[in-house]
C-alpha cells in the first residue's frame, strides 16, 4: 500500500463521513422512498456506526503492546456482543421495517468504510495530516 | 422433500457456516494483528485500524447471513 496512512483518527473521519451521508440521505429517502423505508436505512446505518464504534473499542483494548486493557474490553464486550446484537434483532422485528432496508443502511457503513480505505491506499486520497488520535476520545 | 422443509433445514446451515468462516477469520486475523504488533510495537495504531476494517467487513458477512435468515424465515410457513 503506497498511502497507508492509517492512523486511528482515520476512523475517526470515517465514522464522521458515514453520519454524514445519512443525515443527507434521510430526507431525499423519507421524499423519495418513504417515512419507514429512510427511518430502515438510518437506523441500520446508525447501528453500523455504534457496531463500528465499540468493535474499535474492543479491539483497541484487546490488541495492543501493552497488554490488554481488561476493565475496557470487558464493558466494551458486554455492551457490544449483548446489547448491540439484542438492539439489532429488535430492529429486524420492527413490522414496518424491512430487513432489506436495515441491511442496506448497514452496508452504507461498509461502503464508506471500504471506499475510504480504498481511496487512500490506491488513489493516496483523503490524507491530511494527522492531528490526534481522537477516536479513543470519542469511545471513551 | 418439499420447499419449505428444504428451505427450514438450510437455513440454520447457512448461518452456521457463515458463523465458522467469519469466526475462523477473525481468529486468523486477530492471530496476524497480534504477531505484528509483537514485531512492530511502534505500529500498533496503523495495525489496529487495519483490524478494525477487516474485522469489520468479516463481521458483516455474519449480519448479512443473520439477515437473509431473518428474510427467508418469513417464508417457512408455522
Amino acid at each position: 500500500m503506497p498511502n497507508s496512512n492509517l492512523g486511528l483518527n482515520f476512523l475517526a473521519r470515517t465514522l464522521r463521513t458515514i453520519g454524514v451521508v445519512l443525515l443527507v440521505f434521510l430526507p431525499f429517502g423519507v421524499y423519495y422512498f418513504g417515512t419507514y423505508t429512510a427511518l430502515a436505512v438510518f437506523s441500520g446505518g446508525v447501528w453500523g456506526i455504534v457496531n463500528l464504534i465499540f468493535l474499535s473499542a474492543v479491539v483497541r483494548s484487546a490488541i495492543r503492546p501493552e497488554g490488554i486493557e481488561t476493565a475496557r474490553l470487558v464493558v466494551a464486550l458486554l455492551v457490544k456482543f449483548p446489547l448491540l446484537y439484542l438492539a439489532g434483532y429488535a430492529l429486524l422485528k420492527v413490522p414496518q421495517f424491512s430487513p432489506l432496508n436495515l441491511l442496506i443502511g448497514f452496508s452504507i457503513c461498509l461502503a464508506v468504510l471500504a471506499l475510504k480505505a480504498l481511496g487512500r491506499a490506491l488513489l493516496g486520497l483523503d490524507k491530511g495530516p494527522n492531528k490526534s488520535d481522537n477516536l479513543g476520545e470519542a469511545v471513551r | 422433500m418439499d420447499y419449505q422443509s428444504m428451505l427450514s433445514l438450510a437455513l440454520p446451515f447457512g448461518v452456521a457456516f457463515a458463523a465458522i468462516g467469519s469466526g475462523y477469520g477473525l481468529g486468523r486475523a486477530v492471530g496476524s494483528a497480534m504477531e505484528a504488533i509483537g514485531r512492530q510495537p511502534e505500529a500498533a495504531g496503523k495495525i489496529q485500524t487495519a483490524m478494525i476494517i477487516g474485522a469489520a467487513l468479516i463481521e458483516a458477512l455474519t449480519i448479512y447471513a443473520l439477515v437473509v435468515f431473518f428474510i427467508l424465515q418469513g417464508k417457512i410457513g408455522g
